[in-house]
């Protein structure tokens, strides 16, 4: 058949048209803006301020049975920024200890003086090894400084440090390019089964049919909508990462549209298959959780794969959400381009071939 | 004599084993109310459905303003109007902007408040289709099937579940769409509303047309056989003219 012109302008201004009362439709709907704008930005917010990593203060108890004796000792510890530094009565410094309030416990005896450290002890807390070694070390050099003047021996070892401004990789880093992967997955494959299921039990979708556009005219709209919406999901969270935690963004936004669209096909084609599978509107959330839950919680996007046994890692690497939280913390952390991310652009590729295939093959529109 | 609009020959459609609709022939002229009446099940639905080209049809042909529904069904979903049982609308655009999105999908800029206007729901024109009463949504549905200025119009049981003065209100709203030049095919089941609604009526019954006439004729044609009923308030009602022909009464309320 001949393509009619003007057949091709009506097509494309009906799908423009569909395009935009289905984003005003989108953004009239306050459910759907919790979802995929706030919810996934509350997250971020949530678990980019607290901290998972990195260490507290090493939290040092004194029994100080020298007093006076012991003042300069005292003095050193209060100036070591990285001590929390607590005095009691030796009972009630090893029950702080026994209860995880303090690293080390250090008793200093009445007799006490520098030259004579024989009878000093320290308690530690044999839970918390990193926190304790520290400490030890702390201590230790301040021992050895105060020893050092008391002997007069000045000839020390004088190291060079220079202080080098870095961004160390928060969990905010490993975490933020995960929820924009998790928001893609979530709006794609509820946002379509929902709608779709909506529309066609309220007799929407028959009420279309008998117009002259074609279902696809619908489809494609739907789909444009979506993505349009997975855009700006992209947008403030990437924003949000970059102005609120200081994200260290050093790719090509363009790869993470890219990746970012490739991936929403995907989760909107799992849309369209579990809306023609389901018979009833009861039962699209149970499904639509048994397809997404176990992505949401093994495709690296709360903590690394690494962590899982191996042969869950095998499996959880053919996820397409894998692929897309890989391909977006790549993009955004490591800075790859398109090139880099092969495995991940043709792991999606197939996921988008498949889910295309199975949505044309199970959706139904009545 | 006026033209034929739709011409519907030796129609049939099958589900699985059941006979939907049985080979029905029938006419409807150019400006005329004409009903099809039956109870729920008599394949009055599947009828239209297959005119509107929602459904197959397995044989017979079916011809709307000169054009063969198996040939052009595209350009006939254009022309028509359609009402449909059941169906709704978006429910986060108001009446205006559904009439609007409406008219791009027939590629016509359409006006709104005119639309409304014509089924008198100018004041509604920013409420959602939620915000509706049972009969202000009929009445919507019946403004949206005319975006695109159809002569023929379909209404499948518009006036099902409203109550009796949403119904009156929509009989006006037909008729007076009738006047302006318009072709009404319709569905019912209420007996009254196809006496005083329709010009023309085939009273369907289990897929098949038992007869096909103005009501007035209908009901001259049975007290013409000698017909009484029992407990006399008038001499007959189309009720009686069913109940002759099929045998059984309808199975369901049809009282106002």
């Amino acid at each position: 058949m001949l393509k009619n012109p003007s057949r091709t302008r009506f097509t494309i201004r009906v799908r423009w048209k569909l395009t935009v009362a289905s984003l005003k439709m989108f953004t009239r709907q306050k459910e759907a803006i919790v979802w995929t704008m706030l919810l996934p930005l509350f997250m971020v917010l949530l678990f980019g301020f607290i901290s998972f990593e990195g260490l507290g203060k090493i939290k040092i108890g004194i029994v100080n049975q020298a007093n006076s004796g012991a003042i300069d000792l005292v003095g050193a510890l209060k100036r070591v920024q990285t001590i929390d530094l607590k005095e009691g009565s030796e009972r009630f410094e090893r029950d702080q200890l026994k209860i995880g309030e303090r690293h080390l416990v250090l008793v200093i005896p009445t007799s006490f003086t520098f030259s004579n450290l024989d009878d000093v002890r320290i308690l530690v807390n044999d839970s918390k090894p990193q926190e304790t070694q520290l400490g030890l070390l702390i201590l230790r050099k301040i021992f050895d400084d105060m020893v050092f003047s008391e002997q007069s021996i000045v000839k020390r070892p004088n190291l060079k440090i220079e202080s080098i401004a870095s961004h160390n990789q928060t969990y905010i880093d490993f975490f933020l390019p995960g929820v924009l992967s998790l928001a893609i997955m979530q709006s794609g494959i509820f946002g379509v089964a929902f709608g779709f299921v909506s529309l066609k039990k309220r007799g929407v979708l028959r009420r279309l049919s008998v117009t002259p556009i074609k279902p696809l005219d619908f489809v494609i709209a739907q789909v444009a909508m979506r993505l349009i919406v997975l855009v700006a999901q992209t947008i403030v969270l990437v924003g949000v990462g970059i102005l609120v935690f200081d994200l260290q963004f050093s790719g090509n936004l363009l790869d993470l549209f890219l990746f970012g669209v490739l991936g929403g096909i995907v989760f909107l084609a799992i849309g369209f298959v579990l809306a023609g599978i389901v018979k009833t509107e009861d039962q699209v959330a149970p499904l639509a959780n048994v397809v997404s839950l176990p992505m949401m919680l093994l495709s690296g996007v709360f903590f690394n794969r690494s962590n899982l046994p191996d042969f869950v890692q095998t499996i959880t690497e053919f996820f397409p959400l894998t692929y897309l939280a890989d391909a977006m913390r790549k993009i955004m952390i490591e800075g790859s381009g398109f090139s880099d991310l092969n495995i991940q652009a043709l792991g999606l590729s197939c996921w988008c071939v498949l889910s295309i295939w199975l949505a044309v093959r199970v959706f139904r529109w009545e | 004599m006026s033209r034929t609009i739709l011409d519907v020959d030796s129609l049939f459609k099958k589900y699985g084993d059941v006979i939907a609709v049985d080979r029905i022939t029938f006419q409807v002229n150019e400006q005329e109310i004409f009903g099809i009446l039956g109870p729920n099940g008599a394949g009055k639905t599947t009828t239209l459905e297959m005119i509107e080209t929602l459904r197959s049809v397995d044989e017979g042909t079916i011809i709307v303003d000169g054009l063969n529904i198996r040939t052009h069904s595209q350009e006939i979903k254009s022309r028509i109007g359609v009402q449909l049982q059941s169906s709704s609308f978006f429910e986060k655009l108001n009446l205006t902007e559904l009439l609007l999105l409406l008219g791009e999908l027939y590629g016509k800029l359409v006006n709104p408040q005119n639309l409304l206007r014509e089924v008198n729901l100018c004041e509604r024109s920013k409420s959602q289709i939620g915000q509706l009463s049972g009969g202000q949504q009929q009445r919507f549905s019946i403004a949206a099937a005319l975006v695109n200025a159809p002569t023929l119009l379909f209404l499948d049981e518009p006036t099902t579940g409203l109550d009796p003065k949403a119904r009156r209100q929509l009989w006006d709203i037909i008729q007076r769409m009738r006047d302006e030049g318009k072709t009404i095919v319709l569905t019912t089941h209420y007996m009254e509303e196809a006496e005083a609604l329709c010009d023309r009526v085939a009273i369907m019954d289990r897929g098949k047309i038992v007869a096909n006439a103005p009501p007035k004729e209908l009901i001259k044609d049975l007290l013409s056989t000698g017909f009484k009923k029992e407990r006399m308030e008038r001499f007959a009602t189309l009720e009686d003219v069913f109940l002759q022909l099929t045998g059984h009464p309808l199975k369901e309320e049809q009282s106002l």
